[in-house]
Formats: C-alpha cells, sequence, structure tokens
C-alpha cells in the first residue's frame, strides 16, 4: 500500500514538473504574429495564414547582427499588403527584420495606447488607426515628430497638414481611404432598376434604394445598408465643406437622419437595433446577397475581390467573377459630385523606440513613393494617390470591368471623418450616444441632435 | 554537558514558521494587490496620463464629478443593477435548491444542469443571448409576434434604453444563480430533521415550514450569498461589455466601464479614473463595514 501511493505521488511530481516545462516552452512559438485578432467574423484566408506562420518562424532565428523592428498592426490574417511591404523592404535592407505585432483591430488604438504607456515599450513603428486616438497618444508625447526636412510632402496633397498638431507632425500618412457606394448589380438586374450612377443627389438615391427594396418575409432585399457606425450616416453631412463634425452643432445632420430612419421604418435598410446586437459585420452583409447598395470605405475593396476569388463570397460572385460595382457618393444639391470622406492611417515612430533611425527609415518607405506602388498593387489606395495609382488599381484583376466603376475612384473635394481636435475622444463618445438613440428610436431626429447639441457644447466651453 | 537550547524560543520558532507559510501570498498580495491599491489612492488626487509627469490636483478630480452627466448615470445605473440583481438571483436560487434538495427524480441531472450556465464561457453564452434577444430575428420576438403584440411594441432588448437594463440583470440571474444554489443546497442539508419533524408534529404546512423553520435556519447562509452578489454586483464589467457594451447612450453604463473609458478610450485620465474608482471603493466598502456588524448578529459562531 504505502509503496503505491509512494509511487503515485512519485508520478504526480513528474507530470506536473513536465506540465510546468512544457508551458514554458510554448512562449516563443507564439510570438507576436499571432492571427488570432480579436476581429468580428472575418475568416482567414489560406494564403495568408501560410505567409504569416512563415514569418513567425523566420522571426525566432534573427541573428545577432540583425535589428528587430517591431510593427504594431492589426488584423494580419485579411490585410493584403503588410507582408508584401515588409518583404520588399527587407529584400533591400538585409540587416533588419520587422516583426508584426497584432493589437486586434477592436479596440487598437485602447490598446496601443497602454502599450504606449510608460517609458519601456518595445513598439518602434505604430500604425495610427484614428484620429482621436491619435490626438491622444500626441498629447501623452509618445509619439516622435516626422523629420520632414528630406521628405517631398506634395505627393499627400496637403495631408499632412490636416494631421499637424501644434504645428508639428506626428505621423506620416500611409493609407488614404475614401467612402464610394458598393451596389450588387445582380439585385439591379433582377429587380430591372437601373444602376446607380456617379452623379446622384441625395433624393436620387433614396428612391433608387426604394425602387430595388422587396420586403417579401423570406427573400428581403434591402436597397440600402448602412453599417452602425456613425460615420456611416452622420458623415454625409460634411459633405458640402460647410460643416465640420466638431462643431458643436449637428442641425446640419436632420436631412440625413430623417432620410436614413424612414428608410428603415420602411424595411429599405435593416434595423440598426438588430445589426448591433447581433455584430454583424458589414462584409458579411453585402456578401449574403440581399442588399442593394452599401456606402463603405475604399478599403472594402482589395478584401471583397479577395474574398471573391478564393470562392468565399459565392452569394455575390459567378464563377469567380464578382457582380459588384461602384459609384461615387450621394451628394446634395449643388455640391460637387465626387465629395466624399477620407480617413488617413498613418505610420508613426514610437519616442521610447531604441532604434529609431531603423524605425524612421521603415516609416519613409512605407509611406513613401515605393512603398505607395507596393500598396497599390494589392488594391488598396496608398496616401500617394497619383492619377498612376488610381489606374492600377482600376485595372487590377477582380475590380469591375465598368467605366462607372473606374470612374468612381476619383474624388474631388475629401474631408476628413474626424479633424485635429483635442476633445475629438469625448466629441467620438458623445456622437457615439446620440446616433445609437436616433437610430434605435429612443429619440427623434430632432431630440437626438438637441441632445448632441447640448452635450458637445458642454463638452467644448 | 548540558546540550545548550538554541537563542530562538520554541514560541518564537513556531511563529516564524507559521509566517513562512503566509509570506509568500502576503508577499503576492502586497506587491501585486496593496501596493497598486495605494498608488490608485494617491492617484486620486493627482493629474497623470502615463507619460508626462504625474502633478498634484488636490481634490480637483472628486469636484469635476458633480458635473459629470457620465458618472452619475453610472452610479445611479450600478445600484439599480445591485438591487435588481441580488434579490432576483437570491429568490432564484434558493428555489432552485429547494426544489432540488427534495427526492425528485432525476436530481443530479437537474442539479448540474442549474449549474451549468455559472461554468459557461462568457462570450459565447452572451452571443447566444444577443442571438436569442436580437430586437429583429431572436427567438422572443418571433415568440412575442406570434402571440399577437405588434411590431411597434415589440422591446429592442439590449438596443433599447428601456429594456437593456432589464435584459442585462436576466442574464445575470440567469448565469450566476447556479453557484448560488450550490451554496444554499449546502445550508439547505446542514438543517437538522428533527426541527421539521417538530413542525409537523405541531401540523405546520409548507409555507409555514418554510417561513419558521427554512429561512431563519438558513439566515447565515443568505447573509453570506447577499453580501458575495452585492460586491460582484458592483464590480460588473464583462457582462455589460458583452450584451450591450453600456448600453444605448448611457443606459447600462456601469462605475467600473465608465472608470475604463475614462482611463483608456477617451484619453488617458488615469487621476480622475483613480477617483472614480476611490468612490466605488467606499462604496463596497460600506457593504462590507455592514457585513462585518451583521457578522456578529447574524451569523451563528
Amino acid at each position: 500500500m504505502k509503496n503505491k501511493r509512494n509511487m503515485l505521488s512519485l508520478l504526480l511530481v513528474l507530470v506536473l514538473t513536465v506540465a510546468l516545462f512544457a508551458g514554458c516552452g510554448q512562449e516563443d512559438e507564439q510570438g507576436s504574429t499571432g492571427t488570432d485578432s480579436t476581429t468580428t467574423t472575418e475568416t482567414d484566408t489560406t494564403a495568408d495564414d501560410a505567409t504569416t506562420e512563415d514569418t513567425t518562424s523566420e522571426d525566432s532565428s534573427a541573428t545577432s547582427d540583425q535589428t528587430t523592428i517591431k510593427w504594431a498592426v492589426w488584423d494580419i490574417a485579411s490585410t493584403t499588403y503588410y507582408q508584401p511591404l515588409i518583404d520588399v523592404y527587407e529584400a533591400t535592407n538585409p540587416d533588419v527584420k520587422i516583426e508584426m505585432v497584432d493589437l486586434g483591430s477592436q479596440d487598437y488604438m485602447t490598446v496601443l495606447g497602454t502599450q504606449l504607456s510608460g517609458s519601456d515599450t518595445d513598439l518602434d513603428v505604430v500604425t495610427i488607426k484614428d484620429i482621436p486616438g491619435y490626438v491622444n497618444l500626441v498629447a501623452k508625447n509618445v509619439l516622435e515628430p516626422v523629420d520632414t526636412s528630406g521628405l517631398d510632402l506634395s505627393g499627400y496633397g496637403g495631408m499632412t497638414e490636416q494631421i499637424e498638431i501644434n504645428d508639428t507632425l506626428y505621423a506620416l500618412p500611409f493609407r488614404s481611404d475614401f467612402w464610394l457606394v458598393f451596389y450588387n448589380k445582380t439585385v439591379f438586374d433582377e429587380a430591372g432598376v437601373d444602376y446607380p450612377t456617379n452623379d446622384m443627389t441625395f433624393e436620387e438615391y433614396d428612391a433608387l434604394a426604394r425602387e430595388v427594396s422587396d420586403d417579401t418575409l423570406g427573400s428581403e432585399v434591402y436597397g440600402s445598408h448602412y453599417h452602425v457606425w456613425r460615420s456611416a450616416v452622420q458623415l454625409f453631412g460634411i459633405l458640402d465643406g460647410e460643416h465640420s463634425i466638431v462643431d458643436g452643432n449637428y442641425d446640419f445632420l436632420k436631412p440625413y437622419y430623417d432620410m436614413v430612419v424612414a428608410q428603415q421604418e420602411d424595411m429599405i435598410a435593416q434595423d440598426y437595433a438588430t445589426l448591433k446586437t447581433s455584430n454583424l459585420h458589414y462584409s458579411g452583409a453585402f456578401a449574403q446577397g440581399n442588399i442593394g447598395m452599401m456606402n463603405m470605405g475604399s478599403w472594402f475593396i482589395p478584401t471583397l475581390i479577395e474574398k471573391i476569388q478564393t470562392g468565399e463570397y459565392s452569394e455575390i460572385s459567378e464563377g469567380g467573377n464578382g457582380n459588384w460595382g461602384l459609384v461615387k457618393y450621394p451628394h446634395a444639391e449643388g455640391v460637387e459630385p465626387g465629395s466624399t470622406l477620407a480617413t488617413i492611417t498613418s505610420l508613426s515612430v514610437a519616442s521610447a523606440s531604441s532604434n529609431k533611425e531603423i524605425a524612421t527609415d521603415f516609416m519613409n518607405f512605407v509611406c513613401g513613393p515605393e512603398g505607395a506602388e507596393v500598396v497599390a498593387a494589392t488594391g488598396t489606395f496608398p496616401a500617394i494617390k497619383t492619377d498612376a495609382v488610381v489606374d492600377m488599381i482600376a485595372s487590377k484583376e477582380g475590380f469591375p470591368s465598368d467605366d462607372a466603376s473606374a470612374e468612381a475612384l476619383k474624388t474631388s473635394n475629401t474631408y476628413l471623418e474626424m479633424p485635429i481636435h483635442e476633445k475629438s475622444a469625448e466629441i467620438e463618445v458623445i456622437l457615439n450616444d446620440g446616433h445609437d438613440y436616433i437610430m434605435t428610436g429612443t429619440m427623434t431626429v430632432d431630440e437626438g441632435i438637441a441632445y448632441m447639441n447640448e452635450e458637445v457644447g458642454k463638452i467644448l466651453n | 554537558m548540558k546540550k545548550r537550547k538554541s537563542r530562538i524560543s520554541r514560541e518564537t520558532r513556531n511563529n516564524l514558521v507559521a509566517y513562512s507559510f503566509i509570506a509568500p501570498n502576503l508577499i503576492g498580495f502586497c506587491i501585486f494587490t496593496l501596493g497598486p491599491i495605494i498608488f490608485a489612492f494617491t492617484l486620486a488626487f493627482m493629474a497623470w496620463d502615463g507619460n508626462n509627469p504625474i502633478q498634484f490636483v488636490g481634490l480637483e478630480n472628486f469636484w469635476a464629478l458633480k458635473d459629470d452627466t457620465r458618472f452619475k448615470a453610472a452610479f445611479i445605473n450600478t445600484i439599480v443593477y445591485a438591487v435588481t440583481t441580488v434579490p432576483l438571483t437570491l429568490a432564484a436560487a434558493l428555489g432552485l435548491a429547494i426544489i432540488l434538495n427534495q427526492k425528485v427524480k432525476g436530481r443530479d441531472i437537474f442539479r448540474t444542469i442549474g449549474f451549468f450556465p455559472y461554468v459557461a464561457s462568457l462570450v459565447a453564452v452572451a452571443a447566444v443571448w444577443n442571438m436569442i434577444f436580437s430586437p429583429g430575428a431572436g427567438v422572443v420576438n418571433v415568440l412575442l409576434t406570434n402571440l399577437g403584440v405588434a411590431r411597434e411594441y415589440l422591446p429592442k432588448w439590449a438596443a433599447d434604453p428601456d429594456w437593456a437594463m432589464f435584459t442585462v440583470v436576466f442574464f445575470s440571474v440567469w448565469k450566476s444563480m447556479g453557484y448560488y444554489m450550490v451554496i444554499y443546497l449546502a445550508g439547505l442539508q446542514g438543517i437538522p430533521s428533527d426541527l421539521y419533524e417538530a413542525g409537523n408534529i405541531d401540523g405546520a404546512n409548507a409555507v409555514q415550514k418554510f417561513w419558521y423553520i427554512t429561512v431563519p435556519q438558513l439566515r447565515p447562509t443568505t447573509f453570506f450569498v447577499v453580501i458575495m452578489l452585492t460586491i460582484n454586483c458592483f464590480k460588473v464589467y464583462d457582462i455589460i461589455y458583452m450584451i450591450t457594451q453600456g448600453g444605448p447612450g448611457t443606459s447600462t453604463l456601469v462605475l467600473v466601464y465608465h472608470i475604463y473609458q475614462t482611463a483608456f478610450v477617451t484619453g488617458s485620465n488615469y487621476g480622475y479614473a483613480s477617483a472614480i474608482s476611490m468612490i466605488l471603493f467606499l462604496m463596497v466598502l460600506l457593504v462590507t463595514i455592514v457585513q462585518f456588524k451583521g457578522e456578529r448578529k447574524y451569523a451563528n459562531s
């Protein structure tokens, strides 16, 4: 009996010790390029998975005379241009290894802010996802000012001035996306309705959405789809260039909210409350094939092309060819067609980085003309947007072949989604609340706008 | 020659052995819990964003609380959440425990089913809950439509400011009642059966037996359950995040959620967030003091 008990306890100790060391061993392999990002329902493509895993195994064998630069990004698995950029840069700089750190897309700027807190961070280059987070990071003094002495900023079309804070530039624009209307050709064909055009007023857009909708139970067709972000609805209002989202007075939003709320009530667009609680991603919604038009950013184009090519979005393609097209954003009367919203994704160097020169060099490469070409080859819009770049994207395989779609890529006036403002993060919270209230029907459009006016007024004073 | 005794007396040596057993836990507690708590208390009187130098601002953070509409909403919501969740969970747990203490067929299976929600992953269960209560296509609303409720009167559950708190409380009760059911089962099994026999002799019916025997005997257990529930309710964050993300507007914004937003989302306001945390700490401290006073009165020694 005693022998048996001794054996058993010895075995237990052995098993626990082995388990302890087995746990230790795993750490290096996981590294920081994990593909488990906390995103919504995007599924990985096998091609991207393979490339990322290759990088992981390469990274852990970086030799001692190589510098490793850590690059904070999001959604590695579903982004097509990170790896090509790294490959080109590492080919010309063999003593540098770029290691990506995926912070997840959902709370990216919050996680980044926490990662950069304190003076001990191992991130060298960081991607800046939105303006309110950017303003916060600059206020915390964690971003290195950009040395613009050797750079030609004219290619950015004035964008760098828009992201200056106190006349200092803290980041370089890397990608610049703008909003368009994606439409499903099959839906329009089946309804016998003409496709949307590149010159639609909001009334025409609304009428078109209503024409193509079908509310028969079980085979609903939604003429329009508004993703749950407030920017999908509110930013219709800034297209005339006369208002800004940090003004403090939001009466100019009324006609657009009226249109969208009416569409929602008449089942032209899906119910906001349902979309919000079911976490339906806009890509999933469009891929279901029952949406006529959806307003979304140009970053969706490469994802759409790729998922159609791999066969994942079978509902909106036939034999590998997508049945979708693009047109310019609708415009109010008297506003130039092609006026749309722009978002900038930028790169910055962390001021606590220990490899600032190499990090700056990588940043300049990615945001400069060479990086722009690599990005454009994947169908994504770089910040340096020349006519050549636009043509390259329009001629990419999988891009809609009709002239209107290529024409849609040419924008006239672009307005930043959220301009630089020191209280932008707090204002964003109020505007999100107001959007929630109006779209769920808790407040009428007038009450919601009054709420936003009042609360933002308090913040601005 | 007599062997010289060690200079350390036996009593001291016993004490040292005892201290060395609790030392690892105590050191861990001091470094990882007590230290940060004290730091948070000092931060409540400072302004800091994690990178720039810390600045002393005295009571300014607390003064700013009175103008913060979100803080007031969070404070009220937390209390409402606690005041509704605690009695409902308690009643559900007690009811389940009493039923499952009888000799019913398949009792063990039902006990497992009752305990299962507590063990299940919060993320998975919350996602399914949102699907069931989805305003457009969820089971609950489909059922209500079939019962004749018109579309305009259908509640939008987690996306409806009037019903969001109810949805969250309902979820919370369902999820945690299993755990307290087990505690109550233990308490019930500790009641001596001769008390019930005496009750039978006196001609008590089931309701009287419940009120005059079961409830008083369960007082220490109930006390423990109430305190645990209340403290957990004040600390709630994950349930709110998974179901409503603070609710339409501020209808399910709770204190911990507001602290997180202030500290990490709307700019790194660590000082102000620490001040709000102090308020939360004082609330929980109040509950704990009540417990200590009541322990003497209600719990059997």
